[in-house]
């Protein structure tokens, strides 16, 4: 089947459209609207995760890609919607993800955080994170950012208990600062290149000075970096993820985090490849700082929620090692680190989301995350401590869970590129990680059963609200251990998805930006690339 | 009670600026104006209202609508992108001919109803935000010294 390019607008239109309806006759009807709402966004769910699945089989698996010129208005003039291998993995990690922790949010989200706007906040979140995913200009990446910073915003503190509202505010203020520097970049980008579209400035950054490619450059790595929450820029996550209702960190920790790594593995492979290189000391460094902080900082935490977003980070400094070695390789193919970190990406993602859902189901049971004061679980929740242990060893990256193989192929381009000290780093974060997980296990699962709460746990209550909360773990788990089994043909596809990211020319070509501009009138709208040049170069 | 001069001015500037806002947002398709400006300004029309008359009036009659507004705004800009797949391309221009028998020929495109979504949900949103910031201001005034009782 064809798939038009029609379909890029769909992972935005549809949950936009569910969301409006709910808002729509969120005014009529009591308990039974609140179903009703349920199945509309269970419904936007399924028809954005076969969207996604669509769009990566066509880019992903046939390397197409996929150009959408909103209203017909050709590249520089209107919006670009685009949609490669990249773009196509994140979309269906991030459709999964959704679909996983949306039964989970229905089983343990109380009904007065649904009457204040739960369930379509959620399709306004996951909007902003696939418009994110999709946008091919720096002005409608902003939009979507702010659209899903709002909408997280708001989904962190909806319930409005004090220690939400502290965390929200502080979540809230530390990202619009990283929008602000994005904003900056946006404005540098328009000022010197006179464009923002992704292709025109993919065409024109090589004619910039050196100057502006690297101060542009480096307000793109501190936006999307705090985004990402890199080494130096990530105190955001840790103090507020831990506050929401378990099935928010979960959403959270599986998607947010995910949109600055994508953001800058597109910046970079697309805008400045030759950084990659010039860079690759500074990008080493931060990963093994990330990678380090994040593993030791989760070491100190006292709850399991804490302990698990606090590990993201570490995750976060895989991914980036990944992408600062994505151009080297001595013996593996080209591309080889990019493809380890995609896989790493994906891993991450599903691995990430069903800890945090153990975790919180956990926590739900026992009342309380605190490590100290719970423990024996095991002996009551025979069923959720499995899921828990193996989702731990998977993330900690024992065969054959999918840790394993993004982990192995991370490792091998690091000593292919004979970059020792980080390959030595990623493998003490690897042990410090199962040291975590192993904590989490022993101090929560095993041990006498003590359970601080006196009030009954609310999953032992109905077997059903278990049954929602504990199948969306069991099959990314199940998705975890397929992706390690499968693990090769899984590495070859993302290895394509990589060598399709990394050929800057084909990007340009599917958008052709100039092939509109060159006919105009010179200086009316854009400034033609010569223009560009030789402004720059009388500066110099 | 408000002074009367604000009570006799809401009568006349606020259908002035209710047509106003109509008038801009049909205008907006070539010339300045458009759904943003024209939601802000019906919006504008809304707190002259809160300000001459008190909140509590605004908050009965239009004030449970105004969650509904937003989503009636935003299904409809997004359905006006949808009419464009008949052209072949989301969100494309899309102009439709009617020949009415009053109003006479009458030309209407996609980015007017798209205008009209952007209206709703501005003017929904705005006047939330006033509503909101009414009662807070309403909080801070000591019960005695209320400007609307």
């Amino acid at each position: 089947m064809a798939v038009s390019a029609n379909l890029l607008a769909v992972p935005v239109a549809a949950p936009l459209l569910t969301a409006a309806l709910i808002l729509l006759f969120a005014r009529w009807g009591g308990r039974t609207l609140i179903r009703h709402q349920i199945a509309l966004t269970a419904l936007a769910l399924c028809i954005n995760l076969a969207a996604a699945a669509l769009l990566f089989r066509a880019a992903a698996g046939q390397g197409q890609r996929f150009v959408l010129q909103l209203g017909a208005w050709s590249a520089p003039f209107g919006i670009t919607v685009y949609g490669d291998g990249l773009s196509a993995t994140l979309l269906l990690m991030t459709a999964l993800v959704a679909l996983a922790v949306y039964p989970f949010a229905v089983a343990t989200i109380d009904y007065h955080r649904a009457r204040m706007g739960f369930h379509p906040l959620y399709l306004f979140l996951l909007m902003g994170v696939n418009g994110a995913f999709l946008a091919g200009d720096l002005f409608n990446l902003y939009v979507f950012f702010e659209v899903l910073l709002m909408a997280s915003f708001v989904l962190l503190t909806v319930g409005a208990q004090p220690a939400q509202t502290n965390s929200g505010i502080r979540y809230v203020v530390l990202n619009l600062l990283a929008s602000t520097v994005f904003l900056v970049a946006a404005g540098i980008a328009y000022g010197t290149l006179g464009t923002l579209n992704f292709a025109q400035i993919a065409e024109r950054l090589p004619l910039a000075s050196p100057a502006v490619r690297t101060v542009f450059a480096g307000l793109l790595l501190v936006g999307f970096g705090s985004k990402a929450a890199i080494f130096p820029l990530f105190f955001w996550l840790p103090a507020s993820y831990h506050t929401p209702p378990p099935a928010v960190t979960a959403l959270f920790g599986g998607l947010l985090t995910k949109v600055g790594v994508y953001t800058l593995f597109r910046s970079f492979t697309l805008f400045f490849p030759e950084l990659l290189q010039d860079w690759q000391p500074v990008l080493l460094t931060i990963a093994s700082a990330t990678m380090l902080v994040g593993a030791l900082g989760a070491l100190a935490q006292p709850g399991i929620r804490r302990v698990l977003s606090f590990h993201i980070i570490s995750h976060v400094g895989f991914m980036l090692m990944g992408l600062a070695v994505a151009l080297s390789g001595n013996n593996l193919a080209f591309g080889f680190g990019l493809g380890a970190a995609i896989i790493y990406l994906c891993h991450h993602m599903i691995i990430k989301t069903a800890l945090i859902m153990a975790g919180g189901a956990v926590e739900l049971h026992m009342g309380s995350d605190r490590l100290a004061s719970i423990g024996g679980l095991v002996s009551r929740q025979p069923f959720l401590a499995f899921l828990f242990f193996t989702a731990a060893i998977s993330l900690a990256g024992v065969p054959p869970f999918s840790g394993f193989v993004s982990k192995l192929s991370l490792l091998q381009i690091t000593l292919d590129t004979r970059h020792w000290v980080v390959s030595g780093v990623s493998v003490f974060a690897s042990l410090l990680t199962m040291m975590n997980m192993m904590r989490l296990w022993r101090e929560s699962f095993w041990g006498d059963y003590s359970r601080p709460s006196r009030v009954p746990s609310r999953i032992l209550q109905s077997s059903v609200r278990q049954r929602l909360m504990l199948t969306p773990v069991a099959v990314l788990v199940l998705l975890s251990l397929a992706l390690g089994i499968w693990g090769e043909p899984a590495f070859r596809l993302s290895m394509q998805v990589a060598q399709q990211a990394l050929d800057r020319q084909a990007y340009i070509e599917a958008v052709s930006p100039s092939a509109q501009t060159s006919t105009l009138p010179a200086g009316l709208f854009t400034v033609p690339a010569e223009t560009v040049s030789t402004i720059l170069s009388k500066e110099n | 009670m408000p002074e009367l001069y604000l009570r006799l001015l809401n009568r006349i500037l606020t259908p002035v600026l209710l047509l106003l806002s109509l008038y801009l947002l049909f205008r907006g398709h070539n010339l300045p104006g458009g759904g943003f400006i024209a939601g802000l300004m019906a919006a504008a029309a809304f707190q002259l209202q809160i300000l001459s008359r008190g909140h509590d009036s605004l908050r009965r009659t239009v004030g449970p609508y105004l969650n509904s507004g937003i989503g009636l705004g935003l299904a409809v800009a997004v359905c006006s992108g949808i009419v464009g797949l008949l052209d072949g391309t989301f969100f494309k221009g899309v102009w439709f001919s009617l020949d009415l028998p009053l109003l006479g020929y009458l030309k209407i495109g996609t980015p007017v109803i798209f205008d009209l979504g952007v209206f709703l949900v501005v003017v929904s949103v705005a006047t939330s935000y006033l509503l909101g910031l009414s009662r807070v201001a309403d909080a801070n005034v000591e019960p005695g010294r209320r400007a609307d009782s």
